[in-house]
């Protein structure tokens, strides 16, 4: 609604032709920056503010300001012509240029044509920028995690009830699929339904945010969406696009700290440049889709929550963002001088390069980009930036619990519904050194993740209050996952095939030697021998893991508590090391022994791969360990150490080389996962489910299920066929023991046993004899139940 | 669909799924007046790959194939025909569209924008979305664009219907799927995508093995199970609701009786033959068949496949002949049929090409473009060279039958002589879809908030419908 033809006949100006009067682009600029100061927001000098057209038509003492269609008569009109110095308006500064008055004529006698619901009116909430470390109000009911602490307290404030708390199952299907992206296997899930442990839930969360690589692979989802990276798109077919999924692999499965991720997409490597060179069509462009311009847009967005797409063409009139906010950080990343355009016209003033909060910080306009860009990623990452640390932790507290602090998760200009909550979240990000697993850990283990989610009587956000955790519609992928899980029919092969990481620092090279306390070609049967090696870390290590065999048992310590131990040495077992390991002095103690009843060879075989920040490190058995005897496996307190020697046949167990070479490259990436819907390129049925195709930053996938999507879901091949096979699968496992089958899928599909009624109905269905029809109906219908779909 | 009480019902009916957070909000919905539709449904009929002109709608001198003649001499390489109408002539090969020329409107002055050195797939996105990628947010698809406001014509059918693109396993699929979306709309109002015309049954009957008993015995199944969890507080959920109702939705489709539209080998032989000219004609039979049931915007191309149908970049004379003979037909029987069955007062059929082509010019004059021809020269020597090989944005041609337009109406012109730009009344892109849009009873200032900025029908509501085809 902005655009008029009308036919120009004025007195100010003599010959115009008839003009097109566009309101956001042309008039409200001009107002904002003339009358902003005294007349919008909450500013009403004289009683007279702009905020909407109703404000600015509104008659007042000196009658309207602006009569529609008669800009003649408009006191506007001679307000900002006139040169006498008591009615001019604005008051100070420069007049309006004669263009921008012609405009503003054209404007009224158009008939003050207006962006419909348009206000000038900012939001009156400013969102704090630094960090805050808000003080935990009194504990209530015995409940003193920080979250529930706040959030009881808002609860209580507001009067509302708390959400009750889940049931054991329901909280292992829910962390499940919202750390790792699976269902619980039956096993597992039987076996955290028979732990006695009290704290069973604290460890369940530990040990799905230490399974690396499907944590990596599920959460590869949401980084994709966010970072808009791909295995295939727009933009790759001419070059114009690079994935970045090997470095982000890594980076999740390494869990790296939260502020180095952050800086190496902002200033990135060869590795992780996919994202700040965005995407690429070929040919021209327009002015505000420039790659440097979709630099500041993407780094404005995924990282602070600003939305620079509206200042990336003009000043912005629903924040404070200006043109050259996101002109400035293009600049930055620009290897050329850059035009600032508005409105895709070129204005010709070159932009600065410039950061967005400058109390934060400035970056040197004299250095190169590369330069430049380390500087940006300093100050989007400084701990003073609580804008950044904000904008994560409402990013994972919108995947856990359903909903933002601040709704929607990219308007972090917004009013959080708990400040407190926000805050706190963000200073415990940034106490445990950008430990986004601590986070998630954290919210996990409080009660208020651990409720009941409300069912939703309305769809209306503006109705929203917190209740409790709000129910998540699984992904396309989760879906997808969770149909492979249980139908046994994953894809063998996966589109992405994340390598293992090449070691920096720690070359290929460095392998291990077998090592004994003498060449142990010929060691006694039953000889024990005690290994050790010391390292000193200077700072926490970021991966620990370890590959170990021994002919013919080992017990493995660190800093005199056991790890492991193991007594087949045709079977490398590979252990994380990381809880073990401190800052300062650590001792890594081997006691080795050999088995058989008579002399035979004996050796030790050890691979640790350390990483602290981006440097890694091999440690591997070779001479500089030392050993001593330790008959029984007690090493006598008047030991004597000497160095290790490298066994006589190095060749005497090549038939495990191979396993621990394997086994060394699964550390990080373990082939002995399921193949996951999150690392295929997308296909039919992930489109229908709402999977996007990232060509834009997507921060929430859809929340309901369309009809076209439940066409497919009715009777698209993708699904069909997986029907198909798992019922064949099934009908080997189950064909005459249907009852088991039938409570054997809703555990795995719903963590629980069917109800009788629903048990029955079951039996009805598969009757005595399943066939593979009926368990392909009977599969799908558990798959359409919005129990299934949804992650309550 | 033709008051604003309508209207706005309509809009009711159709965002349940749109409701959810950062949904698109339809920003001024009390002061903007929809005009008046006058028609129910649309039929695109895309002429995909970039469909010369000179070489259809639009003849210009001809030059026939002479080993040795000039290029410069080619301006069209087919002769030109009467149409029933008596000042529009058409290149030989389309008699039966001439035949029904008195039926329509045709634009000889479209225009696309020059996107620099070209990828089929950016001018395509153009076409169909009106905006030039890539864009800030999912721009949707025009067919979105109907589904969302108008929704579907008949609640059973869905209202963006997209025949004869493969989306998979053709070059630049990545980038057709990039406008071939609901975008920022949501995929409730992205196309139903049917690639192979005489396959769509399937896409709308039980999958297949499945008796019609056993599909309705695993519904009942399914209400039965419902009925029975354990989970009755989420029985008034509305995640849970409107899940459930849009398994219903599906489900009525593929019982219905409108799912046997979607059949093209229910047709007669007789008409089946005339439209089977191959997937395009089959497409235009099935599309045919849908909007006499119902079908609100429905899009038949003859598939974009890089370097082939209408993408001529050697031998274009010949694969221009062959074209003919793939479209002139169907098309034709399609205006015939709908006319005889009276929808076509109410069915606007349009059909168009992101560009046209030219023997010599690339992009235009002043073009940014890079040549895309793949064999040229000054002369030509080879029946390879006889043809119009180059992209051409500044005049191409677009028929428009049914849904209000004129009948044997031409609007605008095209110069007779290099270069072929339009000379008289351009159309952009823009203007083309505000006069669609129109035509459908949308506004092409019709703006939803889209991340606190507004999205506008047409490039920043500019579009303005040319007025003069109507009436």
């Amino acid at each position: 609604m902005n655009r008029f033809i009308i036919p120009f006949a004025l007195t100010l100006v003599s010959v115009v032709p008839a003009v097109a009067v566009d309101f956001v682009h042309e008039i409200a600029p001009i107002l904002k920056k003339n009358c902003a100061e005294c007349h919008m927001g909450i500013k009403h000098k004289g009683g007279f503010s702009m905020n909407t057209r109703e404000d600015l038509l509104k008659e007042n003492d000196d009658g309207a300001a602006v009569l529609i269609g008669d800009s003649a008569k408009s006191l506007l009109m001679h307000q900002i012509t006139t040169d006498d110095e008591d009615e001019r308006m604005p008051p100070k500064g420069d007049r309006l240029q004669e263009k921008e008055v012609q405009l503003i004529a054209a404007w009224i006698n158009a008939g003050v044509p207006w962006e419909p619901g348009f206000t000038f009116k900012n939001s009156t909430y400013e969102p704090p920028l630094k960090p805050r470390r808000p003080v935990l109000p009194a504990v209530q009911n015995g409940r003193a995690h920080p979250i529930d602490r706040i959030i009881d307290a808002y609860l209580t404030k507001n009067k509302i009830t708390s959400p009750v708390a889940i049931d054991e199952a329901s909280f292992v299907r829910r962390v499940y699929l919202d750390l790792i992206g699976v269902l619980p296997s039956s096993e597992a899930l039987q076996a955290y339904l028979a732990d006695t442990r009290p704290d069973k839930r604290a460890i369940l969360v530990q040990s799905l945010l230490a399974q690396n690589v499907p944590y990596a692979t599920h959460w590869m989802t949401f980084w994709n969406d966010l970072l808009r990276n791909d295995y295939t798109g727009t933009g790759f077919i001419t070059g114009g696009r690079s994935q970045i999924s090997e470095w982000l692999f890594r980076s999740l499965a390494e869990n790296k700290p939260y502020n180095q991720f952050a800086s190496e997409l902002i200033a990135p490597t060869k590795e992780s440049e996919g994202f700040a060179n965005g995407i690429k069509w070929r040919g021209s462009v327009s002015a505000g889709q420039t790659v440097p311009i979709q630099y500041a847009q993407s780094v404005g967005q995924t990282f602070l929550g600003i939305n620079l797409k509206c200042a990336s063409c003009h000043d912005s009139f629903t924040d404070n963002w200006k043109l050259t906010d996101s002109y400035g950080l293009a600049a930055a990343f620009s290897n050329e001088k850059i035009e600032i355009a508005r409105c895709d016209k070129p204005t010709g003033k070159i932009a600065e390069p410039y950061w967005l909060y400058p109390e934060l910080g400035k970056i040197d306009v004299s250095q190169p980009p590369a330069v430049r860009l380390k500087q940006v990623a300093a100050l989007t990452t400084t701990p003073a930036n609580g804008r950044f640390s904000r904008t994560i932790v409402n990013r994972l507290w919108h995947r856990l619990m359903g909903r933002g602090i601040v709704h929607p998760v990219d308007a972090m200009s917004s009013e959080p519904w708990n400040a407190d909550l926000l805050d706190y979240l963000a200073t415990y990000l940034v106490d445990n050194q950008y430990d986004l697993k601590k986070v998630m850990a954290h919210i996990c283990l409080s009660q208020a993740y651990q409720s009941k989610t409300a069912p939703l009587l309305t769809d209306d956000e503006s109705k929203w209050k917190y209740q409790g955790p709000r129910a998540k519609r699984m992904t396309a992928e989760e879906f997808v996952d969770a149909v492979w899980q249980i139908t046994g029919t994953a894809p063998a092969k996966s589109d992405f095939v994340p390598k293992a990481a090449p070691a920096k620092g720690a070359s290929s090279a460095a392998k291990a030697t077998w090592i004994w306390s003498n060449d142990g070609v010929n060691s006694p049967a039953g000889e024990t021998i005690a290994f050790r090696k010391n390292i000193e870390l200077k700072n926490p290590v970021a991966l620990a893991k370890a590959c170990i065999s021994c002919d013919n048992a080992f017990t493995l310590s660190i800093n005199g508590k056991e790890v492991v131990k193991s007594d087949d040495w045709m079977k490398p077992v590979v252990v994380d090391l990381k809880p073990y390991l401190v800052v300062g002095a650590n001792e890594i103690q081997i006691i080795g022994r050999n088995g058989g009843a008579g002399p035979n060879a004996a050796g030790l075989y050890v691979t640790i791969l350390l990483q602290q920040g981006d440097q890694r490190a091999a440690i591997v058995s070779d001479s500089s360990w030392q050993t001593t005897a330790a008959a029984g496996g007690v090493i006598p307190p008047n030991a004597v150490w000497t160095s290790a020697v490298p066994c006589g046949n190095q060749l005497a167990w090549s038939l495990i080389d191979a396993d621990v070479a394997n086994a060394m490259s699964q550390t990080i990436v373990s082939s002995n996962h399921m193949v996951r819907a999150g690392l295929m390129k997308s296909d039919f049925l992930m489109r229908a489910l709402g999977r996007p195709n990232r060509e834009q930053i997507v921060t929430s996938r859809p929340s309901d299920l369309t009809t076209l999507e439940a066409m497919d879901l009715n009777n698209g091949s993708v699904l069909a066929q997986l029907l198909e096979k798992g019922a064949a699968k099934l009908l080997v496992t189950h064909a005459s023991n249907p009852s088991g089958m039938i409570d054997m899928l809703y555990w795995r599909s719903l963590s629980r046993a069917p109800t009788p009624e629903e048990k029955a109905l079951a039996v009805e269905v598969l009757g005595t004899a399943p066939t593979s029809e009926t368990i392909q109906d009977l599969l799908w219908t558990i798959f359409m139940l919005p129990e299934f779909q949804l992650i309550r | 669909m033709n008051n604003r009480r309508d209207f706005l019902k309509a809009l009711s009916a159709s965002t349940t799924a749109a409701l959810m957070a950062r949904a698109p909000r339809l920003m001024g919905a009390e002061v903007l007046h929809q005009p008046k539709a006058t028609a129910d449904s649309c039929i695109l009929l895309w002429m995909a790959g970039g469909m010369a002109a000179p070489e259809t709608f639009d003849p210009k001198r001809y030059q026939p194939f002479v080993k040795g003649a000039p290029m410069a001499n080619i301006l069209s390489t087919f002769p030109s025909i009467r149409t029933a109408v008596d000042n529009i002539n058409f290149c030989q090969g389309l008699e039966n569209i001439a035949s029904v020329m008195d039926r329509g409107t045709i634009i000889r002055s479209a225009v696309q924008a020059d996107l620099g050195s070209i990828l089929h797939s950016r001018h395509q996105y153009h076409w169909h979305t009106g905006y030039v990628p890539p864009q800030t947010v999912a721009a949707p698809h025009i067919g979105a664009w109907m589904a969302k406001i108008l929704g579907p014509k008949n609640p059973v059918m869905p209202a963006f219907i997209n025949i004869g693109q493969r989306l998979e396993g053709v070059g630049e699929s990545e980038e057709l799927k990039a406008f071939t979306t609901g975008g920022f709309f949501g995929s409730e109002f992205g196309p139903m995508n049917l690639p192979y015309p005489d396959q769509a049954a399937a896409s709308v009957r039980p999958p297949k093995g499945m008796t019609p008993d056993r599909f309705q015995s695993r519904r009942a199944l399914l209400t039965k199970l419902l009925a029975q969890s354990p989970h009755r507080e989420y029985l008034s959920d509305h995640q849970q609701e409107s899940m459930l109702r849009s398994l219903d939705n599906a489900h009525r489709l593929l019982s219905s009786k409108e799912r046997d539209a979607f059949d093209i080998n229910l047709e007669p032989k007789e008409s089946y033959d005339i439209y089977n000219t191959g997937r395009f004609g089959q497409g235009c039979l099935l599309a045919r068949r849908l909007v006499e049931n119902g079908a609100r915007f429905i899009e038949v191309t003859t598939e974009y496949v890089p370097f082939f149908q209408w993408d001529t970049h050697k031998d274009g004379h010949a694969v221009a002949e062959r074209m003919h003979k793939e479209i002139d037909q169907p098309i034709a029987q399609l205006i015939k049929d709908l006319e005889s069955r009276k929808l076509l007062d109410r069915t606007l059929v349009i059909v168009a090409s992101e560009f046209s082509r030219d023997a010599m010019m690339e992009g235009g004059p002043g073009s940014q473009a890079n040549d895309q021809a793949t064999v040229r020269g000054d002369t030509l020597e080879s029946p390879a060279h006889y043809g119009l090989h180059r992209h051409f944005t500044q005049g191409s041609s677009v028929l428009m039958f049914g849904g209000g337009v004129k009948k044997g109406h031409v609007h605008g012109a095209t110069a007779d002589e290099r270069p072929l730009v339009a000379i008289k009344d351009p159309v952009t892109i823009p203007d083309l879809h505000a006069t669609i849009f129109t035509a459908m009873g949308i506004s092409p200032k019709t703006v939803f908030d889209i991340e606190q900025r507004p999205f506008y029908a047409t490039l920043d509501g500019k579009g303005k419908a040319v007025d003069s085809i109507f009436g």
